[in-house]
């Protein structure tokens, strides 16, 4: 009983609620960070240097009128914003945050759940949040949403293929598809990012665009879509779409200190803490590109992935497996 | 195995199908598809099969129904009347899926646990779904076929580009 539910329940509340709490304070850590690379100070009025500015957001954004466009298609309108988030909060569950630790003489890990198809697990259902995305343009009846789905679409098919083959070349290291399994292949103090430098920026520059952030946020650019997919979400729509942004934003940081940075592991620090140093690090460069380099054009964008990155990844599996047939 | 799961999906899995048809749009239609390969992927996990399911979700889910999802806003299929289908064809449908239900019989008796060999045995199935078992049976007893698919495959793609090119 204790072992089949009370544990996981406990487990669940921690790990969804500290996530979801690191995850709203991301917000308010790229507006304070982007501000400061902007020469301003960011949100400053609501609690100590703008601290409360997360919370005050969501309660505005609660209170805010329900607006559903004449010529919607209801259903799937109201359906991608829920696809969106809970195919982003879903991808939390696998995550493994630390070393099993030993609590009231019980031995408890921290994470969720360690199924042998971790990583693949997370592939699979980072793109079906994807569909939040199209969908939420195409059925808002808007030109400009309609065009950001459709620029989604196209984004999401192309990266995939270089995000999936850059993650081979660590899946052959690892010799396993489980996430912990490959955080204890990097136990002997040499990173992947070290063994892989070429599956890391593949990964790190396919899953910026994945995420539809600067310099790749072709569904949203502003100035050519006036804001793309979500441009006729309202109140708590608008707000989920949001917060599965940066859910996605946040997993593809620890999945990066997960496969790249050796996950929980560091010195003299426990394990937890390291994870999150090393995954807000990673959120942090993610915000110092966007406040770095302008958007690409659309095309540009397109022939970077199939003329670049992809037979970059394609030949990076292949010198992995020549290496590792050459060792031995 | 439990019975109750297996046919709660096994339903579940053949009314997304039937909507998938009978949806005036085919955006809805695509959708109703994307929860179909859902349900076939959670019957996978009924079977001890993660990594089949997980490939199914990101294969099927994930990447074929997008670009078929992507295909349909390119044309813009929003609102549209029903395709004129022809009535002639109607006999030469029934008779295709009559064709198709025999192969799929004659598969079934074929590819019976009983008359497998070697790693893909009854006493296996517990693990039938591991990525070592499925990795060793393409790579060495299956390794004709998989390239021959792939070859397959290859001119398929040849062929479509070749079509769409000549005007």
């Amino acid at each position: 009983m204790i072992d089949y539910l009370i544990i996981p329940v406990i487990k669940l509340i921690v790990i969804f609620g500290v996530c979801l709490f690191f995850i709203a304070y991301t917000t308010w850590l790229e507006r304070k960070v982007l501000g400061h690379f902007q020469l301003r100070l960011g949100p400053m009025r609501v609690g100590y240097h703008g601290l409360l500015q997360p919370i005050a957001d969501g309660i505005k954004n609660f209170f805010k009128e329900e607006v559903i466009p004449e010529n919607a298609d209801k259903a799937v309108f109201l359906l991608a914003p829920i696809i969106s988030i809970s195919a982003a909060i879903i991808l939390l569950a696998v995550i493994p945050f630390g070393k099993p630790i030993t609590l009231f003489g019980k031995q408890i890990t921290l994470y969720l759940a360690n199924p042998s198809i971790g990583v693949l697990f997370i592939l699979g259902f980072a793109t079906l949040g994807a569909y939040g995305t199209i969908l939420g343009g195409w059925s808002s009846g808007n030109k400009y949403g309609y065009m950001g789905g459709l620029r989604a679409s196209a984004m999401i098919i192309s990266y995939e293929l270089s995000m999936a083959f850059s993650v081979i070349a660590i899946i052959m290291l690892s010799g396993s598809f489980s996430l912990v399994d490959m955080v204890n292949a990097q136990q002997n103090g040499i990173w992947n990012i070290i063994r892989q430098p070429v599956a890391f920026f593949v990964f790190f520059i396919s899953g910026i665009a994945e995420l539809n952030r600067i310099p790749f946020d072709m569904p949203e650019a502003e100035s050519e879509l006036c804001c793309g997919y979500n441009v006729e979400y309202s109140s708590m729509k608008f707000a989920l779409f949001f917060l599965a942004e940066y859910t996605h934003l946040f997993v593809f940081a620890s999945l990066v200190t997960t496969l790249f940075l050796g996950g929980w592991q560091g010195p003299a620090l426990p394990g937890v803490v390291w994870f999150f140093i090393k995954t807000f690090a990673v959120i942090f460069i993610c915000i110092w590109i966007r406040a770095t380099i302008p958007r690409l054009r659309y095309d540009k964008v397109m022939k970077l992935e199939w003329k670049f990155m992809l037979p970059v990844a394609i030949a990076n599996v292949i010198a992995t497996g020549a290496v590792m047939a050459l060792l031995g | 195995m439990d019975l109750i799961p297996v046919i709660t999906i096994g339903v579940a899995a053949v009314l997304t199908a039937l909507l998938v048809i009978f949806s005036k749009n085919t955006v809805h239609s695509a959708l109703w598809m994307v929860g179909n390969c859902f349900c076939i992927a959670v019957l996978f996990l009924l079977l001890n099969s993660q990594f089949i399911a997980i490939l199914q979700v990101i294969v099927y889910a994930g990447a074929i129904m997008m670009f078929i999802l992507y295909a349909i806003m390119m044309l813009n299929l929003r609102e549209n009347g029903e395709p004129a289908t022809k009535k002639s064809l109607f006999i030469f449908r029934m008779a295709l899926l009559i064709l198709f239900l025999i192969c799929l019989t004659n598969l079934c008796i074929g590819f019976s646990p009983l008359a497998l060999k070697g790693d893909m045995v009854t006493q296996n199935m517990d693990h039938f779904g591991e990525v070592n078992l499925i990795a060793n049976y393409i790579f060495s007893e299956g390794l004709i076929p998989f390239e021959l698919i792939s070859v397959l495959l290859t001119a398929a793609v040849v062929g479509a580009v070749y079509l769409a090119k000549k005007e």
